[in-house]
Parts: C-alpha cells; structure tokens; sequence
C-alpha cells in the first residue's frame, strides 16, 4: 500500500474524523518533487489535507518540511508534481498567488514589526481605504474595528489593538501573526512552527486558537518539531525523512517514541526504511 | 464567539503609560523649557518670530529628508552636500556672473532643473543601497564628499545674476515659511494615511518582516532617498533665496543639524518609531537655540559649528537616555 493509500484509508477512521475527511480535500500534492541544484529537498511527496483538518507535518531538521511549507506557500516553485486546492490543479509563482487562492502562511519569525501596534501589524499591506477627494487614504477607524472583530470575534481575545506589538508576549505575537492571516480571509493557514520557543501557557493559548479556528472550519497545516503538541491536537500527522513521506499517522494510534524512531531513522521501531 | 482568555495589551500602570508617552514626546516639554528659558535669558530673540521661522526653512527641509531616510530604518550623509550641489549646479546654469555657464534665465526652468538634480542624486543612492546593496552610510558619506567636492570644483566664488523669481521663494520669508510648512503637511498625511507611508514605518521597524508582508522593500528605499534628495534640494533653493546669490560653501555641515533636529524631534535612529510633528519640533528647537546665540553676543559665528555639535550630543544622549528608559519599562511590564 502507498503512503498515499494509507493516508486515504486512515481519512475513513470511524467518528468524528470521518465527518471532516469526506469530500474533496481542501489540499492535494501529487509526486511532488523540489530540487535546488542537485540537491532534492523533497521528493515525490504525496499527500491529502482534508477541509477543516488539522494536519501536521513533522520531521528532523532538513527533512524537507519546510521546502514542502514554502511550495504550498509559493515561496518556492515545484520541480515536478502539482498541488490542487478544492480539486482544481494550482500554481504559485509567488506568495500572492497563494493568498489569492486562500493559502496564508504565517512564517516562524511572525514578521511583526515591533514598533507598530496590532491593527497596523495586521492590515500592513492591504489596508482598508476611503475616499478623501480624489485620493485614497487609509480609513483608521474601519482599520481598527476590523483588527478589533478579527481579535475578537474569530481569535476570541480581548486585546487593546492599538498597543505596539514589542509589549507582547510570544503567544500574543503568535496570535497577531494569525489574526494578520485571517484578515484575508483564508480557507488554509499553514502554521511554520507555531509553538516554537514559547513558554507552556503560550503553547496552550496558541494550541486553543488553532483548535478554535480548525472547529470554524479552516484547514490548517502545521510544520512543527514540536511532537508533543502535534499528537495532542492534530488530525493527522505526516512525517518527513531526508526529503520524503515516510508516514502518515493517526495521533490516537501512535506515540512520541514512534515519531521520534519514524523521524530520525525513516522507519518505525528503529529500522531503517529499506530494511 | 466568546473572549476565552486574557487581555492582550498594555499592562502598565498609569504612571508608566505616562513615562512612555512623554518618552514618544519628550521635544514638546524641551522646547518649552528651552523657550522659557530664552524668553527669560535672551528675549531680543523673539524680536521676529518670522525670522526664526524663516531661519528655520532650510534646515527644517533637511530634518524632514533626514526623518524620512531614518523612519525607513536608513538614513543621509549627503542632505546638506545634496542641498550645495543642486543648488550651485543651477546657479552656474541661471547666474550671469563671469565664471557662470549662463544657459537660460527662465526661472521656471531653473526650479525644474534644481528638483531633478537633487532627485537623481537621490534616485542613484537609492539604487545603489537598495538593489547595488551598498551599506547607507559608506554609500552617503561618499556621496557627501563627491558632491561637495563637485559643488567646489564648479565654482568658488559666489554665484550672482540669478533670476528674480528664483530668488523670491526662499528669498520671501512667508513664501519659504509655507514652502516648508507644506512639505511637513505632505510627508505627515502621507506618513499617516497612505500605503507608502506606513510601510516606510514598517521598513524601519523590519525589513524583512516588510518583505514578508508584501511591501516592496527596495522600490520603497528607492522613493525615500528621492524624495530625500527632492527635499534637499528645495533646502538649496532656499539657502539661494536667503541672500540672493549662492554662495560656494552652501550647504556645508547642514547635515549635523539635520540628524540633530530629527533625533531631538524623537526620530528613531534606528527606524519605525517618530512623529512628523516631532521633527518640526525639533527644527523650532535648534533654530530657536542658534538665534538665542546669536542675539546674546556670546559667541561668534565662527563658533556656532561647535554648539551645533554639542546640539547634536545633546541630542544622543536624549536619544540614549530615552531608549534605556523605553526598555526599563517594557522589561517591567510587558505582559
């Protein structure tokens, strides 16, 4: 069976996974290969994101999730293979054909600009305007009631939007990050290392949002090393080995050992995956 | 969906929301205290107002361009040698003075000519930091003394017989204060309620994070020198007003001031963080204090350069003392 079959077998699990995994999946790579030079970053990797899944992809450090993050994210062009989104083949020559399709990133640095407060952090860039006269200006009070609903009512936090992100804490920041994504609106967000360095309760705030915005529908993938984390709140995990998919797991049927032994050595239980 | 957890935001108690808004504000309190003082120790400063402020116009044009290089997270060496050069090489084209290239006496022309000199010069550092990748201050130090040198290769006798009208705006204080006042009026409405205007505070807060978000962080850098180099300019055909002819060591050691009146005005030296109204605070400030000295007789014009560096320490350390505070307290009470 193809890690690809597997996955598709592990979508029909009984319950409640089987409500969400039905249908067209939200996301779909096929034999998708990156290589820069003679390097292969990731190869012929094959997977399938459900709508509103929680989907993490795990692996050591150069395994390729990150390369696989930025393809999805149109930082990076495939070398071969084709992603789909709702069924329809895509392609992304920059990150903003990958917005335009409803695909946000919030990258691991967060790309927060410290000095300036969480309304301005969240609209940088696509600012809601007005008219005054002839020209276009930046409409402030529509700028920070929208942050304020974003916060809210989709992130459920009580926050004074007009505070400068440099008094923040990690999980906060976090938080603005996928507030900044939401305000487009997307369908995805694909989540670089959401609970890296972050103290146990930011790890747990940021833990509930994701749950919060998965139960609102939104499909997220998230590329973490934080194994702890990803069984305790995705769907399904994906594990990457020197460039490749070596397993797709059920968090109900697996554990941290087995993760760890799947990530480091390609294979379950210590054995090689050629073995 | 119901708030679940806690208040993102500023948790300071009010005395340090106090201290921080002062810190974001501190040239008002200064100037104040620097006007009572002059008021006290030197009132025949304030014999006309119109003149100080007129005074102020060409150092004024040169802290907004510096203000804006330095919210972008960069700044000029090359304000004030932009201002000279822009200003002598029009000169040579206008003057009818003997050494003077005498190519026309339009006027309007001359403006054009003034405004496109000092936006190239800005267009090419902008291009050579940007997309060359030369570090800003190699890049404008050269720059600084390539002009200068340039202005003075041209010419070193005063530059006469220039148009009237090219001489009036500077030359008609109310006209030059308005000039002036206006390009603060832009730059702060641009800053305030434009795209470009806040991603250059976004550039000088990250510029990869500026990059992240979509800006175009190169085109952006470019814009800021033009306009940097545009406004420098202006500075040049101001300072020709003032007497009427150009002079051949205009524009030289302006840029002290120019950074002075920006950090003093709460610019950031390191970028994102300041008030437009800020840096207009702080070209009253500085105009305000060289008046005082000169009125008071206490030193001569050829000492004024060593107050405008003790103007510009002065500044520093306020910038300094300002940002070790800024930090005390955010230690203290981020959330």
């Amino acid at each position: 069976m193809s890690l690809e079959d597997t996955a598709t077998a592990e979508q029909h699990s009984a319950g409640e996974d089987d409500a969400r995994t039905a249908g067209t999946p939200k996301l779909r790579v096929e034999d998708l290969t990156k290589q820069f030079g003679r390097i292969v970053a990731v190869e012929d990797v094959s997977l399938e994101v459900q709508p509103a899944e929680v989907f993490a992809l795990v692996g050591d450090n150069g395994a390729g999730k990150s390369t696989l993050m930025n393809v999805l994210s149109g930082v990076h062009n495939p070398t071969e293979g084709q992603i789909y989104k709702d069924g329809q083949p895509v392609a992304f020559d920059n990150p903003s054909d990958a917005r335009a399709s409803g695909i946000e990133t919030v990258y691991q640095d967060l790309a927060l600009m410290n000095d300036l407060d969480i309304a301005t952090n969240i609209f940088m860039g696509q600012f809601p305007r007005k008219r005054l006269g002839p020209l276009g200006v930046i409409d402030w009070d529509e700028t920070y009631d929208r942050a304020e609903e974003i916060m809210m009512e989709q992130l459920g936090r009580d926050v004074d939007i007009k505070t400068e992100v440099e008094f923040l804490s990690g999980g906060q920041r976090q938080l603005v990050a996928i507030g900044r994504a939401l305000a487009f609106d997307p369908d995805v967000i694909i989540l670089d290392e959401p609970t890296s360095a972050l103290s146990v309760d930011a790890t747990r705030l940021v833990q509930d949002t994701i749950d919060q915005l998965a139960d609102r529908g939104i499909t997220i993938v998230i590329v973490s090393h934080n194994i702890e984390s990803v069984l305790a709140h995705a769907d399904r995990i994906g594990v990457l080995f020197q460039g490749s998919l070596v397993g797709i797991e059920q968090p109900a049927e697996t554990d941290l050992e087995s993760l760890n032994d799947l990530m480091t050595t390609g294979a379950p239980q210590g054995g090689r995956i050629d073995d | 969906m119901a708030t679940e957890r806690g208040f993102i935001g500023r948790t300071f108690g009010d005395r340090d929301d106090v201290a921080l808004t002062l810190l974001d504000n501190m040239i008002w309190p200064i100037l104040a205290v620097v006007l009572l003082g002059v008021l006290v120790l030197v009132p025949q400063t304030f014999r006309s107002v119109e003149l100080i402020f007129w005074g102020a116009v060409p150092i004024g044009l040169l802290v907004l361009a510096e203000s804006l290089c330095l919210l972008s997270g960069h700044f000029d060496l090359s304000v004030g040698s932009i201002a000279g050069f822009s200003a002598m090489f029009t000169g040579m084209i206008l003057g009818t003075c003997p050494s003077c290239w005498s190519l026309t006496t339009n006027p309007w022309l001359g403006f054009a000519i003034i405004l496109l000199v000092g936006s190239l010069i800005g267009l090419t550092n902008g291009v050579m930091i940007a997309k060359v990748g030369l570090n800003p201050f190699l890049q404008t130090l050269a720059f600084l003394i390539i002009f200068e040198g340039a202005k003075t290769a041209m010419q070193t006798q005063p530059v006469t017989g220039l148009p009237g009208l090219y001489t009036q705006v500077g030359g008609t204080p109310r006209l030059a204060i308005g000039v002036m006042l206006a390009a603060f009026a832009i730059a702060g409405v641009v800053l305030q309620y434009t795209s470009i205007g806040q991603g250059i505070y976004a550039l000088g807060s990250s510029e990869s994070s500026a990059r992240e978000v979509g800006i175009n962080t190169e085109q952006l850098i470019i814009v800021v020198y033009t306009v940097s180099g545009m406004l420098s300019a202006i500075a040049g055909l101001m300072l020709t007003g003032f007497t009427g002819v150009v002079p051949p060591l205009i524009g030289e050691g302006l840029v002290f001031q120019a950074f002075a009146g920006a950090v003093i005005g709460g610019i950031s030296l390191f970028g994102g963080r300041g008030k437009i109204t800020g840096a207009l605070g702080g070209v009253i400030l500085i105009q305000i204090v060289q008046s005082a000295l000169n009125n008071s007789g206490a030193i001569g014009a050829t000492q004024i350069q060593a107050i405008n560096g003790l103007v510009l320490l002065l500044a520093i350390v306020l910038y300094s003392t300002q940002t070790k505070l800024r930090a005390r307290i955010l230690a203290s009470g981020a959330t």
